[in-house]
This record gives structure tokens, C-alpha cells and sequence, in this order.
């Protein structure tokens, strides 16, 4: 009953944190909005029995990517769009019914397929750190590969996006 | 031992072109002489040995072949490099390597002024490497080869200057008639191999009886290979470019326009008299084809006034005695007249080579006169010439043309009609050539004077010009009628397989002698009253039968008519397909793939308008056409 | 009593489609990104339901991947947008859209 509960919260404040990142006019709330979002996620793994994860998921996710975001929305500041026609308004409506389509979509598949065997209620430690360094070494160490790859690349990335960025500005 | 030497005579002139034209830079003169001479001469030394050689061997101990190696083996029959030495290939090799040297010689002062002094000596080395190439080739594919490099040597030789447009495209138009003939002669050699199963002379030669006689397929075998012998030979209606081929030096005439090359397609027909003989309507063809060039040249060469112009046409008509001679079957004649006419011929021209070396380049009779004076080595040749191809008595001509029209008369109502052309041929011809003689050499100098006197030809063009002029008149004396027929001794062996062998009738000599040493004497004595004895005379009459007249001028519109039938057409043809087809077809489908392809991608990129929202869109749009599909699956399936 | 596998599923279709609306409705690069965040979130639900469905470590595996990958990703694209913003001085993505065909 009490999983229920944590469910339902978890949820409805998933949901509602994420209303609030797609519609917030405001890019300081919605980066807000969006850490709502992410620690409801990190409780729905709590209850999942993922504890590793939902703790990255607080700490990297939560705590560094949000607060990269909230660095630049300061950095840039407020501004507001420009006034202007919005290109995408031809397709708004289309838009829209692809939207409710993905979703039916969505709903459709979950509801009627053959999802498989429920999960017992019993304790388990695939969540553990300790499970999941071994299954990344020992089964997904080219996923564990590429991951650090990918690492690099960005980090380059970033560091040539931003010397680029000073030199636009005349620095060195 | 004959056939090293052969092998020998065959590369000296292939290694001289090629020392010469890989030569870094221009080489000294001297060694051009060296090596461009010295490879004929050495070659022609050869050649004599050889033919002492052979002397010294019983006559049917002549015949030697040498089999470098097998190129192609396939399906039974083999094409090998190898060559056939017998007297008539020996004979062609010692005119070849014997004119051909004494006309090397008078080059080398001749083209002294001339910048391209080693590409000349290297294009004249090519030219008799690929001459002797063609007479001693072995079989047919080999002679094919030789028969095609003469082409090509003679194209580069007519070219010489090439900063002349009318060089160029008298180069053009002699390479573009000699491959006509190519054509024929290759479809004469497919035809031989398909019937006789073998390319190699002996053999094939040895089989020609499978053809059958008198059948279809002799004569279209025949007809190509005469195809290919008239392209070469300069016979009706192939010889246009013969007269065209005088924009080369005139030492090249000389030697490729008179004395060897031009005479290919009389050996040619010599060579392959078994086949011939095959069938009597193509030999009937052949001579009138020669009869008829021969009268029409000789008409021809009444009315022009280019000195060479005047020797490219008795060129032709003398080629029209050979082609005739061979065509009814009197083979060792022909190659008699063959022999003659490279030294009278070869003489003719350099003594004309001489005076032009003098006039600077004038080649007009108009412009000419009383030289006499002024060249007597060229007024000797050019007279013991003249009296050799009118066939004045004791002269060469006297006797080789004698020979080839006494034995017409053997050939029944053919040989009569080819003997009576032959005889009006002689009475012309004996005007035409002392008509030159009489208004270049004789009479008062030309209008105005020359601008420099003309001044006398060195060593090294004199020897030459004096050592043919003797030949003009010693060298008939070989074959004498009722004397001594050396020629047709000679060869005996080759012809031996000759059926029915014509032999002229006493009464025939007799008939023969009086009629053309009648003509040839009429002949000097009219050119004497129009030309020599009033030098206003020809003046005078200028307006008599101008309509025939003109139309020797123009050679009888030959070239007007091939213009008309196959030069624009084809270029009416080529206008059409440039300016209609080509627009719409080839063209248009590059430019319409491009076209579409153009556009396709116009609509296409409309999609990539830079917004990345548009883009998100773009999946989640396929996202949920995905869904559809898959719920149509779905609910199908239920 | 447990929370069924496909309340799980329900829930992470019902974050994609919000993080989807978002990416179409937002001109905000920064906005965006933040609802990509939430997409890529929406499939670490499901990859961890699915980890605890058949008790399998795997799961939680790609779920690390994906925040890697979207840490990644925000690096590149809050850096993208921060030159944008320099060279252009304007927060639109629509204004973005110099590499058109």
C-alpha cells in the first residue's frame, strides 16, 4: 500500500513538475520545474529498488545538468522571444494530433500487449553498486566503453565551443 | 644464309628510323647522312648478295622462307612472323634499296635547307623499313602490316610541311583513300582464310584451285584485293590522291610516289597471280580498270602545268600499263615495266627535283623555259627520261611497255582492246612528257627573266640524277624481244604455276614495235611542232577545244564528285546530327537527368528549412503514422 | 500489493509526450534542451520498471548510459547555444536555420 502511495505521489509530481517545464514561460522556472520532475523520478526508483541510480539520478542529473542550465539561463538572462509569427504555426494543429497520436499510440501498446510477469514484492539487489559495476564490466563493457568515448568527445567539444566563443569576442 | 641477310635488310632501315628519331636533339648533319644512307645502302649490299646468292642456285633453288616466330597459333593455322625471299620479293628489295638509296642520296642536298633535316631522313628510313616490310612479308597479315606503315610513312611524308593547310589535307585525303583499300585488302585476307583456311602465301597459294574456278568467291577475292591494289596504285577510282601527294618534298614523290610504294599493287597482283587466275572476268576487270586509268591519266597530264603535277599523272597512267599487263596475266611484263618505270620515274622526278632545288621552289611551267642552259645534269636526266617513258627505240620503256602490249595481244579481245588503249596511251604519253620537257628546257626563258639564275645542282643531287638517266637507257636492254628475256627468267620460278602463260606471237612484237615506236616518235614530233618549234604556237591555239580541255584540267571532276557524293553529304549529315540530334538526343538526356535531378532536389530541400522544430516534428509525426500501421496490424490480426 | 509494470510504462508514454510537446511548442533552446531531459527521463523510467521486472541489472546499466549520454548532450548543446546566443544575440530556434537547403 504504501509502494501505492509513493507511486502515485512520485507521479503526479513527475507529471506536474514536467507540465510545468513544457509550459513555463519562464526558463528560470522551468529549469526549476524540471528538478521537480527529476527527484520525483529519483523516488519512483527508490521504489523501483534502483537506490545506486536514483542517486545519480540526484546528484548528476538533479545536481550538476539542472545546474549547468540555471547557470546559463543567469548567464544569458530573461529575454523574451522576439515578437514575430511563430513558423510553426501552419502545423500547430497537425502537430497537435500527432501528439495525441504518439500518445494513443503509447497508451494502446502498454495496455494491450502481453507485458510479461509482474514482479514479486521480495527484496532484491540488482540495484546494488556492487551489481551493477559487475554487470557493466562483465556484460556492457563496450557499452561502458563507449560511454567514456562519448565523455571525451564532449568534453572537446565543449572546450572548442567555447574557445570559439572567446575568440568571437576578440579574447584569446 | 639468303634469308639472315633478309632479316638483316629488313631491320637496317627499322634501326637507322629509330637511331634518328630518338636522336636527343637535332644530330649533326653528317650523321644524319651516315645513318639515314648508309642503313639503305648497306641494306642494297645486302640485297645484291643475296641476289648472287640466288644466281649462283638452280632457278628452282630460289625460293627460301624464314620463320622468325609463330606470333598466333589457333584453330590449326598459325600466323607467323616470317618472311618469303624469291625472285619477285628480291626484285621489289633491290628497286626498293636501290632506287631507295640513290634517292637518299639526292635528299641529302636536297632537304639541306630544311629545319626537319633528321625527321625527314627518319620518316624516309620508316617508309622503306615498312616497303621492304610489305614485299617480303611471309603471308598475308604481315603484308597487311607493311601495306598499312606505307600508308602511314606516306601520310607522314606527304605532310612534311605541315605548317602547309594543302599539305595537311593532301595527307588526309592520300591516308583516307589508302584505307579504303586497307579495308579491301583485310576483307580479301578473311575471305582467304575463311575459304582457303590459311593466311601463309605458299600455302594458300598452293590451295588456290579450292576456290574454284571462275566462282563467285575467287572473284570477290579477287575484287578486294584489287580494291586494295588500286588504293595504292592510284587506279580508277581510287587515284585522286596521287596528284594531291606532290605537296610532299619531291624526293618523297620520287621515291614513294613513283619508283615503290605506288607499284605495291602491281606486286600485289603478281604475288597472288594463282588467284588471279582463279578468275579470268576479275584479271579482265583489272585491266580494263588499268587500260581505262591509264588513256584518262595521260589526258590528263596534257593540261597541267605543275611540273610534278605533270609527273604525278604519268605516274598513274604508267601504273595503268602495269595494273593492265597483270590484269590480262602477262605478270613478268608488268614487273618488267615495274623495274623501268622506278628508274625513269625516280630519274624524271629528281631531275625535276633538281630544278625546282633551283628555281626556289617554283614548280610552274609557265615560269620556266630555256633551263637547258642553265642544268645540263637535270636536262639530262629529264631528256633520257623523256625518251625513256615514250618509249623512244633502245630506250626502257621501248621495251617494257612493248613487252606488256605485245603480250595483250595474246589475251584475246580484252588484251586487243587494252593493246589499242596502249598504243593511243604511248602517242600521249610521248606528248605530255616532252611537252614538259620542250617548254621547261627549251625555248626562250619565261616572261621577266629569272629573278636569280638557276643555279647548278652539287654532288650529291647530280650522281643520283646521272646514274638513273643511264639506267633509262641501259637497263631495257635485259629483256630484248626476240633476244633475250631476262626478266621472265628471272621469274620463272614464281610464275611457274602459270597455266596457260602468255607468250606474245612474232607477229604481235612486230605489230607492236612498228605501232608504238610510231606513236611514241609521233607523239615527240607533235609536242616538237606545239612546243619547240614556235614557242608562240601554243599561244595561239590556246582557244582550241577549251570545253574538253578544261575538263582534263579539272582530272574529270573526280574530286568535285566524290565532294559531291560522300564529302557533303557527310557533312550535311554531320550538321544535322549537331544541330538536331545531338540538342535533343544525347544532349537532352544529359541535361534532362541533370534537370530532374535538380528539381527533385529543389522539392526536396523545401523539407530542410533549418527548423529544428519542424524536424522534431517530422519523428514524432512518423512516430504516430508508425502507431497507425501498427494498430491496423493489431486490430487486423484480432 | 505492488504498482503493476504498466503503470510504469503509462507513466514514461505520458513524460515523452510531454517532453515531445515541449520540444514543438518551445522556440527557447534552452527550453529544449530541458524537455529532451525530460524525454530522456521518461526512458529511464521504463528501462529501470523493466531492470525490476525481470530482476536484471542491465536496466540500470543503460540508465546510467542515458544520463551520461544526456550529460553529454547538454554539455554540446548549452555550449551550441551560449555561441549562438554570441555571434546572434537572439534566443530563437527558429532563427537557427542557416543550414536550410
Amino acid at each position: 500500500m504504501a509502494e501505492q502511495v509513493t507511486f502515485a505521489i512520485a507521479a503526479i509530481g513527475a507529471l506536474g513538475f514536467g507540465i510545468g517545464v513544457v509550459f513555463f514561460r519562464d526558463a528560470f522556472r522551468a529549469a526549476v520545474s524540471l528538478i521537480g520532475t527529476l527527484l520525483s523520478v529519483a523516488l519512483l526508483f527508490i521504489v523501483l529498488m534502483a537506490p545506486f541510480v536514483a542517486a545519480l539520478q540526484v546528484i548528476v542529473y538533479a545536481g550538476a545538468i539542472v545546474v549547468m542550465f540555471l547557470f546559463v539561463i543567469a548567464y544569458l538572462g530573461d529575454r523574451p522571444i522576439v515578437a514575430g509569427t511563430d513558423r510553426m504555426d501552419a502545423v500547430q494543429p497537425v502537430a497537435w494530433i500527432a501528439l495525441a497520436g504518439v500518445a494513443a499510440f503509447g497508451a494502446i501498446t502498454v495496455l494491450a500487449s502481453t507485458i510479461g510477469p509482474e514482479y514479486t514484492a521480495s527484496d532484491t539487489d540488482v540495484g546494488s553498486p556492487a551489481s551493477i559495476g559487475n554487470a557493466f564490466l562483465n556484460q556492457h563493457i563496450i557499452a561502458f566503453e563507449v560511454t567514456s568515448l562519448i565523455m571525451l568527445i564532449a568534453a572537446v567539444g565543449a572546450v572548442i565551443l567555447a574557445k570559439r566563443a572567446v575568440m568571437l569576442e576578440g579574447g584569446r | 644464309m639468303a634469308t639472315t641477310l633478309a632479316w638483316i635488310i629488313l631491320l637496317l632501315p627499322l634501326l637507322g628510323g629509330i637511331a634518328l628519331a630518338s636522336w636527343p636533339g637535332e644530330p649533326p648533319r653528317a650523321v644524319t647522312r651516315l645513318i639515314g644512307i648508309g642503313s639503305i645502302a648497306t641494306a642494297f649490299v645486302l640485297a645484291l648478295a643475296i641476289f648472287f646468292t640466288m644466281l649462283g642456285n638452280a632457278p628452282s633453288d630460289r625460293t627460301f622462307t624464314s620463320n622468325l616466330y609463330e606470333w598466333i597459333s589457333i584453330g590449326g593455322t598459325s600466323l607467323d612472323l616470317s618472311i618469303l625471299v624469291d625472285p619477285l620479293s628480291l626484285m621489289m628489295v633491290l628497286i626498293i634499296t636501290g632506287v631507295g638509296m640513290l634517292i637518299h642520296v639526292f635528299s641529302a642536298e636536297y632537304m639541306e635547307h630544311d629545319r626537319d633535316y633528321r625527321r625527314f631522313f627518319a620518316e624516309m628510313n620508316l617508309f622503306v623499313f615498312s616497303m621492304l616490310l610489305l614485299v617480303l612479308a611471309g603471308n598475308f597479315f604481315f603484308l597487311i602490316v607493311g601495306w598499312a606503315f606505307v600508308g602511314l610513312a606516306s601520310y607522314l611524308l606527304i605532310g612534311f610541311w605541315y605548317e602547309r593547310p594543302s599539305a595537311v589535307a593532301a595527307a588526309k585525303k592520300a591516308f583516307v583513300m589508302n584505307v579504303i583499300g586497307d579495308v579491301g585488302l583485310v576483307l580479301a585476307a578473311f575471305l582467304i582464310m575463311r575459304e582457303l583456311g590459311t593466311l601463309d602465301y605458299q600455302q594458300a597459294f598452293a590451295r588456290a584451285g579450292d576456290l574454284g574456278q571462275n566462282s563467285g568467291t575467287a572473284l570477290a577475292v579477287c575484287l578486294l584485293l584489287f580494291v586494295g591494289a588500286a588504293a595504292k596504285s592510284a587506279q580508277i577510282p581510287l587515284h585522286t590522291w596521287l596528284p594531291d601527294a606532290m605537296e610532299g618534298p619531291t624526293p618523297v614523290s620520287a621515291l614513294i610516289h613513283a619508283a615503290t610504294m605506288v607499284t605495291a599493287g602491281v606486286y600485289l597482283i603478281v604475288r597472288c597471280h594463282a588467284i588471279f587466275q582463279m578468275s579470268e572476268l576479275a584479271g579482265d576487270i583489272v585491266a580494263v580498270i588499268g587500260a581505262i586509268t591509264l588513256l584518262m591519266a595521260a589526258t590528263v597530264a596534257l593540261q597541267q602545268v605543275d611540273i610534278k603535277r605533270v609527273l604525278a599523272w604519268s605516274t598513274v597512267s604508267q601504273i595503268g600499263y602495269m595494273i593492265m599487263g597483270a590484269g590480262l596475266g602477262a605478270y613478268s611484263a608488268a614487273m618488267f615495266h615495274l623495274l623501268m618505270h622506278a628508274f625513269f620515274k625516280a630519274g624524271l622526278f629528281l631531275a625535276a627535283g633538281i630544278v625546282i632545288h633551283a628555281l626556289h621552289d617554283e614548280q610552274s611551267l609557265n615560269h620556266m623555259g630555256n633551263l637547258r642552259k642553265y642544268l645540263r645534269v637535270a636536262y639530262f636526266g629529264m631528256g633520257m627520261g623523256c625518251l625513256a617513258i615514250a618509249g623512244f627505240p633502245g630506250f626502257d620503256a621501248f621495251f617494257s611497255k612493248d613487252d606488256i602490249l605485245a603480250t595483250s595481244l595474246a589475251a584475246g579481245p580484252v588484251g586487243v582492246f587494252c593493246w589499242v588503249v596502249g598504243v593511243i596511251g604511248a602517242f600521249i604519253t610521248a606528248v605530255y612528257m616532252f611537252r614538259l620537257l620542250f617548254r621547261a628546257f627549251w625555248g626562250p626563258d619565261p616572261k621577266g627573266g629569272y629573278a636569280h639564275a638557276p643555279h647548278a645542282s652539287g654532288l650529291w643531287m647530280a650522281v643520283p640524277v646521272v646514274i638513273l638517266g643511264i639506267l633509262s637507257v641501259v637497263a631495257g636492254w635485259i629483256q630484248v624481244p626476240f633476244g633475250w628475256t631476262g626478266i621472265t627468267d628471272w621469274l620463272a620460278p614464281v610464275l611457274a604455276d602459270v597455266k596457260n602463260p602468255l607468250e606474245p606471237t612474232h607477229a604481235g612484237e612486230w605489230l607492236t614495235i612498228g605501232f608504238s615506236t610510231a606513236a611514241a616518235l609521233g607523239g615527240i614530233a607533235l609536242a616538237w611542232w606545239l612546243f619547240a618549234a614556235d614557242p608562240e604556237r601554243r599561244i595561239r591555239l590556246a582557244n582550241i577545244a577549251r570545253g574538253p580541255r578544261q575538263l582534263m584540267d579539272n582530272a574529270y571532276d573526280f574530286d568535285r564528285a566524290y565532294d559531291d557524293l560522300f564529302v557533303e553529304p557527310g557533312r550535311e549529315l554531320g550538321t544535322v546530327l549537331l544541330d538536331d540530334v545531338e540538342p535533343a538526343g544525347p544532349k537532352g538526356l544529359i541535361t534532362g537527368t541533370t534537370a530532374v535531378i535538380r528539381d527533385t532536389a529543389r522539392v526536396i530541400s523545401a523539407s530542410e528549412n533549418g527548423l529544428v522544430r519542424t524536424y522534431a516534428f517530422g519523428i514524432v509525426a512518423g512516430l504516430a503514422l508508425a502507431g497507425v500501421v501498427l494498430a491496423i496490424v493489431v486490430a487486423g490480426a484480432s | 500489493m505492488t504498482v503493476p509494470i504498466s503503470a510504469y510504462l503509462m507513466l514514461s508514454v505520458a513524460l515523452l509526450v510531454l517532453g515531445m510537446l515541449g520540444v514543438i511548442r518551445r522556440r527557447n533552446p534552452l527550453l529544449l534542451l530541458l524537455s529532451i531531459e525530460l524525454m530522456l527521463n521518461a526512458g529511464n523510467v521504463a528501462l529501470i520498471g523493466f531492470s525490476r521486472q525481470w530482476d536484471d541489472p542491465a536496466g540500470q546499466v543503460f540508465a546510467l548510459v542515458v544520463m551520461v549520454v544526456a550529460a553529454a548532450e547538454v554539455v554540446i548543446g548549452l555550449g551550441l547555444t551560449v555561441a549562438v546566443f554570441r555571434s546572434r544575440m537572439n534566443l530563437d530556434v527558429d532563427e537557427m536555420s542557416s543550414m536550410k537547403g
